[in-house]
């Protein structure tokens, strides 16, 4: 008998890992919602924008339209 | 320089809205805005984060450069993406011609038999990325390209079309090819 509880629980215990793997385990209908999924882990290293900022101040800066001059009398 | 999308075929002459140079400030908010998306596309097309690192801060440096050629025709994403998949596409095919390597065959995927309407069941998400990966670098590029883009959802089966140069139709149908391709590559990979 109480190998039987033994089995029962060994048993149990299968079965909970099964059920914690069926719980972690995703499924995505299609290679793009895989890929979207994908790009939502993925974030932009902050190093390309302190890049950028070094690279802009060599930049001339741009010509301000007439336009613009006009509206910020 | 060679490119991968045409520049002009989508510029119509007449400009749509004012040529406008880009303020620092509003540069800075279309860096915010799109930056993830030029990333990930230059990452997942190269499949290496150093390249693509430097691709966006190249890519968003020529827009800086160039914004007052954006005419407004097509969308700002769009744009984006064309500067983008140019740069990317020049880098490879550099490398191409450097290390002579061969191009991916698609058709041995298209004649292997898989069941393209099954689900992709992921169990370990730690390597995730690596496993998409290795399963975009066994793909064509034209392929890789367009389930990048078609992942994107701003992106419309018209605008992936012009982008890429051919009809929607002919998306939708290199699209399932690329899906059966990319599912068969990716069960492979587990």
């Amino acid at each position: 008998m109480k190998r039987q509880t033994k089995h029962t629980s060994q048993e149990q215990e299968q079965l909970s890992q099964m059920q914690s793997q069926e719980r972690s385990a995703l499924e995505f209908a299609t290679p793009e919602d895989l890929l979207r999924h994908d790009a939502k882990e993925v974030s932009v290293p902050p190093e390309i924008a302190e890049r950028l900022a070094r690279s802009l101040q060599s930049e001339p800066r741009p010509a301000r339209s007439w336009w613009r001059r006009f509206l910020d009398r | 320089m060679e490119t991968l999308v045409s520049e002009s075929s989508v510029q119509p002459e007449r400009p749509l809205r004012p040529r406008v140079p880009l303020e620092p400030a509003e540069f800075a908010r279309l860096y915010e805005e799109h930056s993830r998306a030029v990333y990930y596309l230059a990452l997942r097309y190269l499949g290496d984060p150093q390249k693509a690192e430097d691709a966006t801060h190249d890519v968003f440096l020529k827009v800086y450069r160039k914004f007052n050629e954006f005419r407004g025709d097509s969308s700002l994403r769009t744009w984006l993406y064309r500067i983008t998949i140019n740069h990317c596409h020049n880098l490879r095919q550099s490398w191409h011609s450097r290390n002579l390597l061969t191009t991916t065959d698609d058709s041995l995927w298209e004649t292997a038999a898989a069941p393209v309407d099954s689900p992709l069941r992921v169990l370990e998400l730690k390597e995730l990325g690596e496993r998409i990966q290795r399963t975009l670098d066994g793909l064509s590029d034209e392929y890789r390209l367009l389930l990048l883009l078609v992942a994107d959802e701003e992106m419309s089966y018209e605008e992936i079309a012009e982008l890429t140069q051919q009809t929607a139709d002919a998306v939708r149908g290199k699209l399932h090819r690329a899906r059966k391709a990319f599912a068969l590559r990716f069960q492979q990979t587990a």
